[in-house]
C-alpha cells in the first residue's frame, strides 16, 4: 500500500496520514503502535473493509496480489485477504450449529462444491488440531478454542494475505503461542501474514519485519530486533520488552555503559548483563 | 438449547423438517376448513396427540402447551359462559349471572382452534432441532440473511438470559427493589436495561467485518456442507397431504359441507 | 460507494416487488376483515372457516413477503444489529413481565433499530422478533408478526421526518404508533383467535364483550387500553437511550447521518445513501 490517507465519515481529522507498507508472500509482518494510533483502521484498510463497508475518504492505493482494492468488489477482496480480529465471540457467525459447518460457512457463501468443501474443512481442522471440536456448538467453546475456529474459518478461504488484529488479546499465554505457531506455519506455505499485536516478545520471536505505526504513519520499520531496541519505542507508545526495560534501568543506575545496545530477548540480555 | 427441542429417537424426529412443517400447515388448514365446532377437538385427539405420543414428547407438549392454553381457555370459557349474548340453555347461576351452555360451546369452538394451532406448531418445535430446521429451510429458498438472524439470535439467547438474570440479581443485592408499586418497579428497569442495550452498539464493526470477511454479502449461488435428507417418499407424502388439506379448504369455500346443527 | 454497500442492488426491483406485494396482501386482508367482519361462529356453533383462514393466511404471507424483501435490502453492518436487538426485545419483555408491570416493553430493540437504521431494518427486527418469540415461547406470536413489522417501520419513518431531533415528539410518535398497532392487531385477535390470545388480555376482551361490545370492538378497545401507553413509554426509553449513548456509536449509522435523525446533529446537505 502506498500513500494511504483515511478519515472516517464525519470525523474532522484523518486517522491514517500517509501509510506506505509492503508485504511479501511468506512474510510475517508485525505492526505495533499505541492504542488509538490507527491499528484497527490500518488492519481494515489492508483487508479491504475500508472504504467498502465504512465509507469515508480513502486516498492512496492498496494493492493486494495485483488487485487494486478500491476498484474491486468486496467479494473479490475477501477471497484474497482474510481478517482475524480480537474478540472470538464476535467472529462466530451464529449462522451454524456445529464447528464443522461454522468453518465451512465462508466457502458455502462462495458456492464451493460440497466435496471440495468437506476436504478443505477436514484439512484445516487437522492442521489446527480442532477436529475433536467439529460436532460441538461454536458457542460452547472456550475463548481460545473459539479463536482457533475463527482462524480456521479464515484459513479455509486460502487467502494470499491474512490480516490479524490483536488475535491473542483475549487468549492466555499458551493460546497466544499456539496462534503464533500457526502464523509461522502459514507463512512457510507462502501466505503473507500481517499481525497487529502488543505482545512484543512474541513478535520478536515470530515476525520477520516490524513496523511502528504512530500518528497515522509508519514511524519506523526494520527487523524486530532493530525496532524493539530503538530508544523511541516508549515515545511511540509501543512499550518495550522486559529485557529492554531492565537494561534501561541498569543504564540509568550506571550499572551498564550508556552506549550499550538495548537487549530485546533473554539471550541478548544474558550477553549484555554478563559483561 | 433455547427452543423447545427434545432429542428423542423417534420416526417423527427423523422426518425432514419441511415435511413436518407441511404437516403442521395441513393440520392448520384442516382445522379452519372443517366448520364443525367439534372439529378442532377431533383433530387434537386423532392427529396431534397420537403424533406427540409417537414422537415421545407427549408429556412436554402437555406441560408447555397447557401453560399457554389453560389460562386462555379458562378465561374464554368463563367469560363466554356468563356473557355470551346467545346464552339460552342455563347450566347454573351465580347471583344474577347465568352461565349458559352456548357460551361454553363458543369457547370450545374458538379455543379449540387456538389449541390446535398452538399444539401443532409445538409438535414441530419439540421434534425438530432448530439448526436442522433452518438448514432445511435455507436449502428450500429461505434467504441466507434471514437464516443468519434467526439462528444467531437463538444461539445467543441462553447467554443473554443468563446476563439478564445476573443483572437482576446484582441490582437486587444492591438494594434495588423489584417489588413495590409500578412506578418504582419501572424506575428499577432503567439501570437493568443500559448494559444490555450497549451490547447492540459495541462490537457492531467487529461482527460485521467477521461476516463480510467470510463473503456473507456475496450474491452468487451458495452451497451447503450438510444436506438435510429429503427422501422421495416424503416429497410425495407432502404433496398428497397438502392437496388433501387444500381440497378440504376448497370444499369449505364452496360451502359444500353439510350443515349440522348442535349437538352435531 | 461500491457494490458492497448495496449488496441487494441487482435484486433491488425484486425486493421492492416483495415488499409492495406483501403490503398489498396485508392491506387487502385488513380491509376484508373490517368491511366484511366475518362471524367467528354461526348460529349453529359451526365455525366460520373461511373467515379465519383468510386473515391467518393473508397476514402470515404478507408479513413473510415484506420481511424477505426488507431483509435483502439491509447491508451486513445493519444486519448484525438485528439479532442483539431481538434479544433485547425478548429479555426486556420477560423482565417486564417478571416484574409484574402492566406493560409489554417488548419492542425497545425494534424501535431502537428503526431509529438508527431505518424503516426496513426496524420492520425486519420486529417481524423476526415475533418469529423468535414464536419459536421459543409461544407460537401464538407468529400471526402478530405483521404488527411488529408495522411498529418497526413506523419508528424508522418517525426518525426520518425528524421526530427524534426533538425531546417532545418521541412520546407523541409513541402514542400514534400504539394506536396504529392496536388497530392492526385487533382483527387478528378477534377473527383468528376469537379473542382468545392470553389470560390477562383475554379477560379484558371478555369484560368489554360483557358490556355488549362486538368481538372486534372489544379486542380494539383492549389494544387501545395498553398499546399507546406501552409505546409512549418505549419511545421515551429509546429517546433516553439515544441521548445517553456516546456519539461515536450513533455517528456510525449511515441512516442517522443521512437524515440528521438525532438532536444537535449538525445540519448538512443529505449525502447519498452511504
Amino acid at each position: 500500500m502506498t500513500g494511504v490517507h483515511y478519515a472516517y465519515p464525519d470525523a474532522d481529522h484523518e486517522v491514517l496520514t500517509g501509510v506506505d507498507l509492503s508485504v511479501d508472500a511468506g512474510q510475517v509482518v508485525g505492526i505495533v503502535g499505541a492504542s488509538g494510533a490507527g491499528k484497527t483502521t490500518l488492519a481494515k484498510s489492508i483487508a479491504g473493509f475500508i472504504p467498502h463497508s465504512e465509507g469515508g475518504e480513502l486516498t492512496g492505493s492498496v494493492v493486494v496480489d495485483g488487485l487494486k482494492v478500491a476498484d474491486a468488489t468486496l467479494a473479490q477482496v475477501v477471497s484474497r485477504v482474510g481478517l482475524v480480529t480480537q474478540n472470538p465471540f464476535n467472529q462466530i457467525s451464529g449462522a451454524k450449529y456445529t464447528v464443522r459447518e461454522e468453518i465451512a460457512f465462508g466457502l458455502e457463501n462462495l458456492g464451493v462444491p460440497r466435496d471440495e468443501m468437506s476436504e478443505r474443512v477436514d484439512a484445516v481442522g487437522t492442521r489446527l488440531g480442532i477436529r475433536e471440536l467439529f460436532e460441538r456448538s461454536p458457542y460452547a467453546l472456550s475463548g481460545g478454542q473459539m479463536q482457533l475456529v475463527a482462524i480456521a474459518s479464515m484459513m479455509i478461504m486460502a487467502p494470499r494475505v491474512l490480516v490479524m488484529d490483536e488475535p491473542t488479546s483475549q487468549l492466555d499465554p499458551s493460546g497466544s503461542r499456539l496462534v503464533f505457531d500457526i502464523v509461522n506455519g502459514l507463512a512457510d506455505d507462502g501466505t503473507a501474514v500481517v499481525i497487529f499485536e502488543h505482545k512484543l516478545e512474541l513478535l520478536r520471536e515470530h515476525a520477520d519485519v516490524l513496523h511502528v505505526l504512530a500518528d497515522g504513519v509508519i514511524a519506523r520499520s526494520g527487523s524486530a530486533r532493530e525496532v524493539l531496541a530503538d530508544p523511541r519505542t516508549d515515545e511511540w507508545g509501543v512499550g518495550s520488552t522486559r529485557f529492554t526495560r531492565a537494561a534501561r534501568r541498569a543504564i540509568e543506575q550506571k550499572l551498564l555503559p550508556a552506549t550499550t545496545a538495548l537487549p530485546v530477548s533473554l539471550e541478548d540480555a544474558k550477553a549484555v548483563f554478563s559483561k | 438449547m433455547s427452543t423447545l427441542y427434545l432429542d428423542r429417537p423417534s420416526p417423527i424426529h427423523r422426518l425432514n423438517p419441511i415435511t413436518k412443517l407441511i404437516g403442521v400447515l395441513a393440520i392448520i388448514l384442516l382445522v379452519f376448513a372443517l366448520p364443525y365446532w367439534w372439529a378442532p377437538l377431533a383433530i387434537l385427539v386423532l392427529v396431534v396427540v397420537p403424533a406427540a405420543l409417537l414422537a415421545r414428547v407427549g408429556g412436554r407438549l402437555l406441560l408447555v402447551g397447557g401453560a399457554i392454553l389453560v389460562p386462555l381457555l379458562l378465561v374464554v370459557a368463563i367469560g363466554q359462559g356468563f356473557f355470551n349474548t346467545r346464552g339460552e340453555t342455563i347450566l347454573f347461576s351465580i347471583g344474577s349471572f347465568d352461565f349458559a351452555l352456548e357460551g361454553v360451546l363458543f369457547a370450545a369452538a374458538v379455543g379449540g382452534r387456538t389449541a390446535v394451532l398452538v399444539t401443532a406448531a409445538m409438535l414441530l418445535l419439540l421434534t425438530t432441532h432448530p439448526g436442522k430446521l433452518l438448514s432445511a429451510l435455507s436449502q428450500n429458498g429461505m434467504p441466507p440473511k434471514m437464516a443468519y438472524v434467526i439462528s444467531s439470535t437463538l444461539q445467543m439467547l441462553p447467554a443473554f438470559r443468563t446476563r439478564a438474570d445476573s443483572i437482576i440479581l446484582a441490582q437486587r443485592s444492591r438494594g434495588l427493589k423489584t417489588r413495590g408499586n409500578p412506578i418504582r418497579r419501572f424506575a428499577v428497569l432503567i439501570p437493568l436495561l443500559s448494559p444490555l442495550i450497549l451490547g447492540v452498539f459495541v462490537d457492531v464493526d467487529e461482527r460485521s467485518t467477521a461476516m463480510e470477511a467470510r463473503a456473507f454479502a456475496s450474491t452468487g449461488p451458495r452451497t451447503a456442507l450438510e444436506i438435510v435428507k429429503d427422501p422421495v417418499g416424503e416429497k410425495v407424502a407432502r404433496w398428497v397431504v397438502m392437496l388433501l388439506a387444500v381440497g378440504a379448504l376448497v370444499v369449505s369455500f364452496m360451502g359444500l359441507y353439510p350443515e349440522m346443527s348442535w349437538p352435531l | 460507494m461500491t457494490d458492497i454497500d448495496k449488496p441487494a442492488d441487482p435484486h433491488r426491483t425484486r425486493n421492492n416487488i416483495f415488499i409492495i406485494a406483501g403490503t398489498v396482501v396485508v392491506i387487502a386482508t385488513y380491509l376484508y376483515l373490517i368491511l366484511a367482519q366475518p362471524a367467528v361462529v354461526d348460529e349453529n356453533f359451526n365455525l366460520n372457516g373461511t373467515g379465519a383462514i383468510i386473515p391467518l393466511a393473508g397476514y402470515v404471507i404478507g408479513a413473510l413477503l415484506i420481511a424477505v424483501g426488507a431483509i435483502n435490502r439491509l447491508p451486513t453492518t445493519t444486519l448484525v444489529l438485528v439479532p442483539v436487538a431481538i434479544l433485547i426485545n425478548i429479555v426486556v419483555g420477560q423482565i417486564t413481565a417478571s416484574l409484574g408491570l402492566p406493560l409489554y416493553l417488548d419492542s425497545i430493540g425494534t424501535i431502537l433499530v428503526g431509529v438508527v437504521a431505518g424503516p426496513a431494518a426496524g420492520a425486519v427486527t420486529g417481524g423476526l422478533s415475533n418469529v423468535i418469540w414464536g419459536l421459543t415461547l409461544s407460537p401464538l406470536a407468529l400471526p402478530f408478526a405483521i404488527v411488529a413489522i408495522v411498529i418497526g417501520a413506523l419508528a424508522g419513518w418517525a426518525a426520518r421526518i425528524g421526530v427524534f431531533r426533538t425531546y417532545w415528539a418521541p412520546p407523541i410518535a409513541g402514542i400514534v404508533t400504539g394506536i396504529i398497532a392496536a388497530l392492526a392487531s385487533s382483527p387478528i385477535s378477534a377473527f383468528i383467535f376469537g379473542g382468545a390470545t392470553g389470560g390477562g388480555t383475554g379477560a379484558i376482551v371478555q369484560a368489554f364483550q360483557a358490556f355488549g361490545n362486538s368481538l372486534l370492538a372489544s379486542t380494539t378497545l383492549q389494544g387501545l387500553l395498553s398499546d399507546p401507553l406501552d409505546k409512549l413509554i418505549t419511545f421515551t426509553i429509546v429517546m433516553l437511550i439515544l441521548l445517553a449513548l456516546p456519539s461515536r456509536f450513533k455517528q456510525r449509522f449511515p441512516f442517522v447521518r443521512q437524515y440528521n435523525v438525532l438532536p444537535g446533529m449538525k445540519k448538512k446537505a443529505s449525502t447519498p445513501a452511504a
